[in-house]
């Protein structure tokens, strides 16, 4: 009990004096962090897609630089994006997102800063021949400006059980798999909302990446609630896989070699990713791919220790390690360099696809962002919710 | 005697309980205040000092969002009632009936609260999935083959009784537990039948275990996710998921706080009724 009872007439009183303790507290706090920031010699925080937080990633560096490394690892772009626009930036060091985002959001924000490019510009020369300097996604819109590092990249557009629907097919059908009555409950959908949108668009036969007319948005909204409605389930990609293994489904979108690598790796070799041949996008294009690019975010406080593993990933053996940390197996632009490529095996060259990879790549379009998404997404999760 | 001063250090006992003060208001009061004010925030802001709006509640209620309420109240409905049903017994079984092997079985409800939940429903999804154990099984052994329930909205409700059954099985087994034997045997004594001990003794005496384990089931069954999209396989869109997708994909905080503040608002109020007809001080006897 207060020793000084609390009435109507001194109620302000206690109230200011408790303001000033609660006060004095955070303004200790708040100190404390700034001494925190002071010593970031030995410390990096990332926050990343899965792979770049896995232990054979991080050990030899933490061991190398004696450093606390911490990574956070989320399963979309826009989340991770809106950790640092809700005033994250002076927590992470680096950012790990698909490629659009750096150039045309994360830039422009001021959410990242730019990396030094006489150190950094010719780590692309000996990546893979479509990421020679200066690469489109990884410099800012003028060119003047080296946004981020890419490693990891891939096609994703659906993935097939093989022994149901044979490649040849589902490559010649394309999206029409999903504009045919007769498939319904024959298929799962990816939880991966913003793909979801890119690739709903396709199947109503238009190109996500632009803004769309009202005819299209309601074609959109329709295909949304046909598609979901004919969905046996959504879910993620371990549900996916396991559904795709045990014949619950024949095929699934949105997928590629990011999600169907870890079944194939399991000796699944009939689950593929496919890229249509034909689709509604410049040049025909009906595939998608994505790139990553891991940029330094724009700390205040920025850790020395983020451009050291930038550097660090780089290196052929650990780029190995990055393209099969735990979670999903992916090609990095690091196989190039004979003495990264020579690391793989085969069955890792056969579980993310190598054979078909640049067929792949060379059908798809890049992730790109989508003017109207924020209304696409709300009409899409109003037609999921409604399925 | 001295005058108290306006500025009166305050006594032991509040200066004892400003850490926790501090901690409620930083750790509990905050977050929720902050929810409440990003809700009143112009649709897809990351402020919370923008011009106030009414414009994402005016969107829920001109949307289909009612549908994921309704979704998640009926879930959480269906869940307390089974377990109610399901758990008295168990639970009368636990402190009247099973004796020495009451400790072995309240383990074996205990044990499982020690993995994760989602490992939990995914190792389900093993089991009942096409060419699983229990389908493969029949087939391989019985040569029986049938189309597997995963993935539809049975599967959800079956998730969630299973997740939520110890919440309903302690609180009703300490419930039975504090009805005193004594009481029992007097009304048996001056002739009850066994059907009158148990509507008119038993049950109200457990009242406080059984108020309390339906309380906590609803409260964490309306805010479940997980069950939905692992067992479910988002056959069914519960409110905490268009709250998850406005937080995430759709980058909308004050959508997903606005349908937040609604939700605790209709639990809230539910629970407030719960208690208006249920007064937990009458039940649990402090009057």
């Amino acid at each position: 009990m207060l020793k000084q009872k609390i009435t109507r007439r001194n109620f302000m009183e206690q109230s200011t004096a408790m303001a000033a303790a609660f006060a004095a507290g955070t303004a200790g706090l708040t100190s404390l962090a700034g001494r925190a920031h002071a010593a970031r010699e030995k410390e990096l925080n990332i926050l990343c897609w899965e792979g770049y937080n896995s232990a054979q990633v991080l050990d030899p560096f933490r061991s190398s630089q004696a450093a606390e490394v911490k990574a956070e690892s989320l399963t979309n772009d826009p989340t991770m994006i809106n950790r640092l626009r809700a005033g994250e930036t002076s927590v992470w060091d680096l950012i790990n997102v698909n490629n659009a985002w750096a150039r045309k959001e994360m830039w422009p924000e001021k959410l990242i800063q730019p990396l030094d490019r006489a150190r950094f510009e010719p780590y692309f020369e000996k990546m893979m021949p479509a990421f020679k300097p200066p690469y489109k996604w990884a410099t800012s819109d003028d060119g003047a400006e080296l946004l981020g590092m890419c490693q990891r990249f891939g096609p994703y557009s659906f993935v097939v059980n093989t022994d149901k629907v044979s490649r040849a097919t589902a490559e010649d059908q394309g999206w029409d798999l999903w504009n045919d009555p007769a498939n319904d409950g024959k298929y799962g959908i990816l939880e991966s909302d913003d793909w979801n949108v890119f690739v709903l668009c396709c199947i109503a036969g238009f190109d996500p990446f632009k803004v769309h007319s009202d005819d299209e948005v309601v074609k959109f909204t329709e295909t949304a609630k046909r598609v979901f409605k004919g969905a046996k389930l959504v879910g993620d990609p371990a549900t996916m896989n396991q559904a795709l293994v045990s014949g619950e489904i024949d095929f699934h979108l949105t997928g590629g070699t990011y999600s169907a690598s870890p079944a194939r790796a399991d000796g699944n070799a009939n689950i593929r990713g496919i890229t249509p041949k034909k689709g509604p996008m410049a040049g025909g294009k009906g595939g998608i791919s994505w790139i990553e690019v891991t940029s330094l975010v724009n700390n205040p406080q920025l850790s020395p220790l983020a451009t050291e593993f930038l550097a660090y990933v780089q290196d052929p053996t650990v780029a190995h390690v990055v393209a099969f940390a735990e979670g999903t197996f992916n090609p990095v632009a690091q196989m190039a360099n004979p003495d990264c490529f020579k690391l793989f095996t085969k069955d890792e060259l056969d579980s993310i696809q190598w054979d078909s990879l640049e067929e792949e790549m060379a059908a798809s379009i890049e992730y790109d962002i989508v003017p109207d998404y924020a209304k696409l997404l709300d009409i899409m999760t109003a037609a999921k919710r409604e399925a | 005697m001295a005058r108290r001063g306006s500025w009166a250090i305050p006594g032991p006992g509040p200066r004892a309980a400003l850490p926790l003060v501090l901690l409620l208001l930083v750790g509990f009061a905050a977050p929720l205040l902050a929810i409440l004010d990003y809700s009143f925030m112009p649709p897809r802001t990351f402020s919370l000092t923008g011009e106030p709006t009414l414009e994402n509640y005016v969107t829920i209620f001109q949307s289909t969002s009612y549908l994921s309420f309704l979704w998640s109240l009926a879930l959480a409905t269906v869940t307390v009632a089974v377990l109610a049903l399901t758990c008295y017994p168990i639970s009368y079984g636990l402190v009247r009936v099973f004796g020495r092997w009451a400790t072995v079985l309240t383990l074996l409800f205990t044990i499982p609260l020690f993995v994760s939940e989602n490992v939990r429903l995914y190792g389900w999804v093993l089991f009942f999935i096409k060419n699983g154990v229990l389908l493969g099984a029949l087939k391989t052994y019985l040569g029986i083959e049938f189309d597997s329930w995963l993935f539809t909205s049975s599967a959800t409700v079956f998730g969630m009784i299973y997740v939520y059954l110890p919440f309903m099985l302690f609180p009703m087994t300490l419930g039975i537990a504090m009805v005193p034997n004594e009481t029992r045997d007097a009304a048996f004594d001056l002739g009850a039948s066994r059907w009158q001990v148990f509507r008119e003794v038993e049950l109200p005496l457990s009242m406080p275990g059984i108020v309390i384990g339906f309380l906590l089931t609803f409260v964490l069954a309306v805010g479940a996710i997980a069950e939905a999209k692992v067992l479910g396989g988002q056959a069914i869109i519960p409110v905490t998921h268009d709250i998850e997708i406005a937080f995430t994909y759709a980058q909308n905080w004050p959508l997903g706080a606005a349908l937040s503040v609604l939700l605790m608002l209709v639990v809230g109020a539910l629970v407030l009724l719960v208690l208006r007809r249920f007064d937990l001080d009458t039940i649990l006897g402090r009057r």
